[in-house]
C-alpha cells in the first residue's frame, strides 16, 4: 500500500527509517509508526489467521481491540501489532498458521465446516469416552492463539504499582480531559488514563474541522486534540497514564490499569468514566475478509500513519460521520467507489452535497450483503437495506476496502464493573448508563452523545462534581455547575431529536457473516443455538463462546445482542448483553504474577553461616542452615562435646500485665500461674475444638513478665491469637512480638557448661542452675536470657540476646568453645537429635486433627483448671477414645517422611518423621497409627520407595530415656 | 474483595491488610453441654445484611476490633474496639444480650 501525502496530523518521522523482521524478511518503517501500519504500508493485507476455521484476517479496529492483529513480538505471544510501536530490529511472527500467514494448511479446516457447528465438541466427541482423549490434542493444535513462552531467553519484566489519588479519569479524549482540567482547577488530584499513544481520542484521527469551545473557532480536529493534550500534560496537578488501559474496576473504587509491563491498582474516591464509545462490525457475508475495516481504524491508519488502507473504497455508514470519511479518503486519493448509506432518504448535508459534486454515488436505504474475494476483499454485494434482497436488486462495487461507520458502542466496562446499571437507549442506538453513581461518573460519548460541545460540557461537569464530592462545597463552584448543566441541557435534546433509527437487514446473505471473530462465531452458529434452546446472552456467551475470546466482547457483544433480539424476536433492550466481568481487556498472567518477590527472612548470623560454608534450606520465609560438614558429624559433636546451633527463627513473644498469667492459663493447656519466676515450662495450645495449633516453652522471668517461644511458621498466628483473646475477655495483657528483636543460640553438650562459664557471672552448677530453669544475666557482656531446655536432649542453654549483637555473641562463644571442640550444626543434626528424644515438632510430627492425645502429648492438659481453651472437646474426646496415636518406631531399613503404615495390605497410618540415627545406626522415627497398633513391641510394616519395611513400636525416648544427661 | 475498612486505630485502609475473624458470637462455659460447644465450634449464622464481626489489622497495628459490615454489599457501617461492644448491645434493645464477654 502506498503512502499517502505527509500532513501535519501524521505522527510519523518521515526523516528516518527503522528496519524489522517479518516472517523472516526484513521490514522498513518510520518512527513513530506501530508494526501493524508498517506492515500495512508495505502491503501485507494477512494478518492473521482466525481461531477455527483458519480464515485470513486483516488490520480491522486499529486501535488494541480486534483480535485480528495477534502476533509474536521479540518472543512475546499475542502483541496487537496495530498499537505496538515499532522498534529497530523488533522480530515479528505471525501466529496460529504454517507454513505461512497467507499459505495456511489448516485454512482446508473451512471446507468441512458443516461437519463443526458451533458446540461440536459437546456433540460428537463424547461417546466412545476415549474419543475425547484423542481428539482433544488434535483440536488443540488446530485452534488457539499464541503458544507459549519458550524456555530460556529473558522473560518480560512485570511491576505492581499501587496509586492513590482523589480522582481518577479513565480516558483520555475531550471529556476526558475537560473533567480533568476542571477537576485539577478545582484542587483535587487527578491520575488520567488513556489506552492510545497520546490524549486526544476520537480527536487525532480527524483532520476535518470541529467547532473548538475553548477558542470559538472551527479547526481541525488532530489540532485541537494537540492543544488539548498540551494544556494536560502541563499541569501538575494532573499525572498522566498513557499508553494505559483500565481493566478492571473493583469495589472500594480501585481501578486496575495496565501499562506495557506494569499493573498499577488506582485507588481513587471518585472515578470519572470517559471512556467513550467505539465502532463496531456490521453483519454481512464475508465480513471478516482483510480489506473490510472499521471506519476510524481506516483513517486512523490514514490520518496517524500516512498509510492509504486502500485503493478503491466503499463506506457503508448510516449518517454523517460516514460521509464525512468518504470525503477524506476521496481526498488522500482513495477513489470512493460507493457510500452505501442505510437511511431512508436522502439529507440535506454539506457532505452529501461534496460527494454529490464529486460524482460518488451515494445509496439510501441500501446495505451490503456480501463481500467477496480469497485473501482479501475484491468486490461487496450491496442490496436493500429492509426487506428480502432479490438478486435483481443486488448491485456489485469492486473495491479493496469496505469501511464500516455505522454503530458504535459505549465502552461502560469499568462502569459496570464498579455495579452501575446500564440499559439500551433505542433513540441513541446504544447502551447508556442508567444512572451515575455515588462514586462513578460517566462522560462523554460514552454517554450516548457524540458530539464535541456536549461531551465537553459533561466533562467539566463531571469534573466540579467530583470536586464537590470530595471537598466541602462551594459556592462558586456550584454556581458554575448550574450554569454548565443549563447549557447541557440545551445541547442534548436537539441532539436526541436529530437521530434517525437503523435497522437489520433482515435475511441471511451468502457467506459467512462473523459476529465475533475471536472465536469465529458466525450469525448461522447463533440461529442454531438459539435453535437448540440457547435463547438467553448469558448462555449464548458460554454456548458459542462468544464474546470470550481476546477482545472480551469489545466487537461482539453488541452484534450478538442484536442477532439474539433478532433471532428470539425480541428487542435489543430485551435481549440484553452479558455481565462484565474483569478484564476488560486480555493481560499477559505475567503481569498479574508481578515480579518475583520472595520476602527473606535471614538471622543476624546469616552471613557467618554462609561463611562458614553452611548448606542452606528454606523454612517458610526463613533461610537456615541444613548442615555446615555432615549432619552425622555434627550430632556427634553436640553428643560427645558441645554444639551450637542458630534457633534465631524462633518466635518470641513477651506477656506483659497482671492478667498475664491468667492469660496463659487460659490458651495454655498446662498451668502457668503455679510457675515460679525464674522457671520454665512447655506449653501446648489447642483450639477450642482441642486440636494442636502450637507449641514452645513459657518461662516467668517476673511476677507479670512472661517470655514465650513459638515454632518458626506459627509466630504471627501466636502474636494473634493471644490478642483475640485479650480483645475478647478484656484482661490486663499486652503481647509483644520480639521476634526480630533477639538473636538466639542453643548451645548443648556435655561440655556447653564450660563453654558458657566462660563467658558468664550466671552460677551454672546443676543445683544453682537447673533443667527448666532461666535467668536474666549478661553473657560476654550482652545483656541475655539463659533458658536452661534441652530440645536436643543435653546439658544446654539456649540463649536469647538483642540481634545487633548477633554476630559478635556467635563468635565470642565458637572462641570460647575452640578448646572444646565445639561445633555449629545445623537443622538436619538437630532434627536427628530431636527425634532420638522423641521431640515431637508441631505441624511436623502433627496435622490439623491432631490433639495432644494423639500427638502422645497428653501429661500437658491439666483437667483440673477451671476453664482453657480446648478443655471441653478435650474432655469429650478422652470420652470418646482416641483412635490414633502417635508412636516412636525402630525400623529395619530406611524409611521417608510421609510413607505409609500398612497393614494387612491396607493403609492405616502415615510416618511424620523418620532418620538414619547414628546412635547404632539404625532407622528410627515417629509415625502415626491406629491406637490397637500402639502397644510397646507391636510390630507393623511400611510401604517406603516401593518396599515393605518392618517396624517395631518404641515406647520411651530412644536416646537417655530417663532424661538424665538433660539435668546433669 | 477490594473494600476499605476503617481500622479505629489506623483509618480507612484496603481489606487486603486484614484477617477476618469471623462472625462475633459467645463462647459458651466450659461445662456446658456438647451440643452448645458444637454449634459454637462448627455452625455459623452465615447471615445476609449487616453482622458483627471480628477484624485484626495484620499489616497495620495488630489490633482486634469488631465491624459491623453488610455481608451482601461489604459495606462497612462502623468499626469500633470490643470495649465498646456492651454499650452498643444495650443500645438497641432488640440485639440478644451477650452473657459471656468472650467471642
Amino acid at each position: 500500500m502506498p503512502r499517502s501525502d505527509a500532513h501535519p496530523s501524521e505522527l510519523i518521522d518521515r526523516t528516518r527509517r527503522l528496519t524489522f523482521q517479518f516472517e523472516g524478511r526484513a521490514y522498513g518503517a518510520f518512527p513513530g509508526e506501530t508494526i501493524g501500519s508498517a506492515l500495512a504500508a508495505a502491503g501485507v493485507k494477512t494478518f492473521s489467521r482466525s481461531f477455527k476455521y483458519h480464515r485470513p484476517r486483516g488490520l480491522f479496529c486499529v486501535t488494541g481491540k480486534c483480535p485480528n492483529c495477534l502476533m509474536t513480538v521479540n518472543g512475546v505471544p499475542n502483541v496487537r501489532v496495530c498499537v505496538e510501536p515499532v522498534s529497530e530490529k523488533a522480530v515479528v511472527i505471525p501466529q496460529n498458521c504454517w507454513p505461512s500467514l497467507r499459505y495456511d494448511v489448516s485454512s482446508l479446516i473451512e471446507k468441512f465446516d458443516f461437519l463443526l457447528p458451533v458446540g461440536f465438541y459437546y456433540k460428537t466427541l463424547y461417546r466412545p469416552r476415549f474419543m475425547w482423549k484423542l481428539a482433544e490434542p488434535v483440536i488443540r493444535r488446530f485452534v488457539g492463539l499464541g503458544g507459549w513462552r519458550k524456555p530460556g531467553g529473558q522473560p518480560p519484566h512485570y511491576e505492581h504499582e499501587y496509586l492513590h489519588t482523589d480522582l481518577l479519569v479513565i480516558g483520555g479524549g475531550p471529556a476526558g480531559m475537560a473533567t480533568a482540567k476542571s477537576a485539577a482547577e478545582a484542587g483535587i488530584e487527578v491520575v488520567l488514563v488513556d489506552d492510545q499513544s497520546g490524549l486526544g481520542g476520537h480527536l487525532r484521527i480527524h483532520r476535518r474541522n470541529f467547532s473548538d469551545l475553548t477558542t470559538g473557532s472551527s479547526r481541525p480536529g488532530f489540532e485541537i486534540a494537540r492543544d488539548l493534550a498540551r494544556g494536560i500534560e502541563g499541569n501538575r496537578e494532573i499525572r498522566v497514564l498513557c499508553p494505559a488501559t483500565a481493566i478492571g474496576g473493583y469495589e472500594g473504587g480501585l481501578t486496575t490499569v495496565t501499562t506495557k509491563t506494569r499493573l498499577i491498582q488506582v485507588r481513587a474516591s471518585q472515578i470519572v468514566a470517559a471512556t467513550g464509545t467505539f465502532e463496531y462490525p456490521a453483519l454481512f457475508g464475508g465480513n471478516d475478509l482483510p480489506g473490510v475495516m472499521l471506519g476510524a481504524g481506516a483513517l486512523r491508519l490514514l490520518h496517524c500513519y500516512g498509510v492509504k488502507p486502500g485503493r478503491t473504497a466503499v463506506v457503508v455508514t448510516a449518517n454523517e460521520e460516514g460521509l464525512a470519511l468518504a470525503l477524506d479518503l476521496q481526498q488522500a486519493g482513495i477513489r470512493v467507489a460507493a457510500v452505501v448509506d442505510q437511511r431512508p432518504e436522502p439529507q440535506e448535508s454539506d457532505a452529501a452535497l461534496k460527494l454529490q459534486r464529486l460524482g460518488v454515488p451515494h445509496l439510501f436505504s441500501s446495505a451490503p450483503m456480501s463481500a467477496h474475494g480469497r485473501n482479501g476483499v475484491r468486490s461487496l454485494g450491496v442490496g436493500p437495506a429492509t426487506g428480502p434482497a432479490a438478486q435483481s436488486t443486488m448491485k456489485t462495487f469492486s473495491c479493496d476496502l469496505v469501511c464500516i461507520s455505522l454503530h458504535r458502542s459505549p465502552a461502560l466496562e469499568v462502569f459496570r464493573q464498579n455495579g452501575g446499571e446500564v440499559r439500551y437507549d433505542s433513540a441513541l442506538e446504544q447502551m447508556v448508563p442508567v444512572a451515575a453513581l455515588s462514586h462513578v461518573q460517566v462522560a462523554g460519548e460514552a454517554t450516548g452523545f457524540r458530539d464535541l460541545a456536549i461531551s465537553t460540557l459533561q466533562g467539566r461537569i463531571a469534573g466540579l462534581e467530583a470536586a464537590n464530592r470530595i471537598r466541602p462545597p462551594d459556592v462558586a463552584r456550584s454556581e458554575s455547575l448550574k450554569r454548565l448543566r443549563i447549557s447541557l441541557d440545551a445541547a442534548e435534546e436537539p441532539y436526541r431529536r436529530s437521530r434517525s433509527l437503523l435497522k437489520e437487514p433482515t435475511d441471511l446473505s451468502q457467506g459467512k457473516r462473523f459476529v465475533c471473530l475471536c472465536e469465529d462465531v458466525t450469525q448461522e452458529d447463533m440461529r442454531l443455538a438459539v435453535t437448540e434452546g440457547f435463547d438467553q446472552m448469558e448462555l449464548l456467551k458460554r454456548y458459542t463462546t462468544l464474546s470470550m475470546g481476546p477482545c472480551q466482547g469489545r466487537m461482539c457483544l453488541m452484534p450478538a445482542a442484536r442477532c439474539a433480539a433478532q433471532a428470539t424476536g425480541q428487542s435489543v433492550a430485551e435481549s440484553g448483553t452479558t455481565t462484565s466481568r474483569p478484564p476488560v481487556f486480555s493481560v499477559p498472567m505475567g503481569m498479574i504474577a508481578g515480579p518475583h518477590h520472595h520476602p527473606v527472612k535471614l538471622t543476624p548470623m546469616h552471613y557467618q553461616h554462609i561463611e562458614a560454608g553452611a548448606r542452606q534450606m528454606d523454612m517458610g520465609e526463613w533461610k537456615r542452615p541444613h548442615s555446615y560438614t555432615t549432619p552425622q558429624e555434627e550430632w556427634k559433636a553436640v553428643r560427645e562435646r558441645v554444639g551450637l546451633i542458630d534457633v534465631s527463627t524462633l518466635g518470641k513473644i513477651r506477656v506483659q500485665g497482671r492478667d498475664a498469667a491468667k492469660l496463659l492459663d487460659k490458651v495454655y493447656t498446662h498451668v502457668f500461674s503455679s510457675l515460679q519466676v525464674g522457671r520454665s515450662r512447655y506449653g501446648v495450645i489447642c483450639g477450642d475444638d482441642g486440636i494442636i495449633l502450637d507449641d514452645g516453652t513459657v518461662s516467668r522471668l517476673g511476677e507479670d513478665d512472661f517470655y514465650l517461644t513459638t515454632t518458626t511458621g506459627n509466630i504471627e498466628f501466636v502474636e494473634k491469637w493471644l490478642k483475640w483473646w485479650i480483645a475478647g475477655t478484656g484482661w490486663c495483657a499486652h503481647v509483644t512480638n520480639v521476634t526480630a528483636d533477639l538473636a538466639a543460640v542453643n548451645l548443648a553438650g556435655p561440655r556447653a557448661r564450660d563453654v558458657l562459664n566462660k563467658l558468664t557471672q550466671v552460677d551454672l552448677s546443676p543445683a544453682a542452675f537447673k533443667y527448666m530453669q532461666c535467668a536474666q544475666d549478661e553473657v560476654g557482656g550482652v545483656a541475655a536470657i539463659l533458658l536452661r531446655i534441652g530440645f536436643v536432649g543435653e546439658t544446654g542453654w539456649e540463649i536469647h540476646y538483642p540481634a545487633c549483637y548477633g554476630e559478635y555473641l556467635w563468635e565470642a562463644l565458637l572462641d570460647a568453645g575452640k578448646e572444646f571442640g565445639i561445633t555449629c550444626f545445623g537443622v538436619e543434626a538437630q532434627r536427628i537429635l530431636r527425634l532420638e528424644k522423641k521431640h515431637v515438632i508441631v505441624g511436623q510430627d502433627t496435622d490439623a486433627l491432631s490433639s495432644p492425645f494423639e500427638a502422645d502429648l497428653e501429661w500437658v492438659i491439666k483437667f483440673h483448671k477451671e476453664d482453657f481453651i480446648g478443655k471441653s472437646s478435650l474432655l469429650a474426646a478422652k470420652t470418646r477414645g482416641i483412635d490414633n496415636r502417635l508412636i516412636g518406631f525402630v525400623a529395619d531399613a530406611v524409611v521417608e517422611d510421609g510413607s505409609a503404615v500398612v497393614v494387612d495390605q491396607q493403609p492405616v497410618g502415615r510416618v511424620t518423621s523418620a532418620r538414619i540415627s547414628p546412635l547404632e545406626n539404625r532407622c528410627l522415627g515417629l509415625a502415626v497409627v491406629p491406637s490397637r497398633l500402639a502397644a510397646e513391641g507391636n510390630s507393623f510394616q511400611i510401604r517406603s520407595n516401593g518396599q515393605l519395611v518392618k517396624a517395631r513400636v518404641h515406647g520411651p525416648p530412644f536416646y537417655d530415656p530417663e532424661g538424665i544427661r538433660l539435668r546433669e | 474483595m477490594s473494600f476499605l475498612l476503617p481500622c479505629p486505630n489506623c483509618g480507612q485502609r484496603s481489606s487486603y491488610e486484614f484477617d477476618f475473624g469471623g462472625e462475633y458470637h459467645s463462647r459458651p462455659s466450659a461445662d456446658a453441654p456438647e451440643e452448645h460447644w458444637s454449634r459454637y465450634l462448627y455452625f455459623r449464622t452465615n447471615s445476609e445484611g449487616v453482622q458483627t464481626e471480628w477484624w485484626y489489622h495484620r499489616q497495620g497495628c495488630k489490633g482486634w476490633f469488631l465491624a459491623e459490615r453488610n455481608t451482601s454489599t461489604n459495606e462497612v457501617r462502623t468499626t469500633f474496639w470490643p470495649e465498646e461492644l456492651k454499650s452498643r448491645v444495650a443500645a438497641r434493645a432488640d440485639s440478644p444480650p451477650t452473657s459471656d464477654s468472650d467471642h
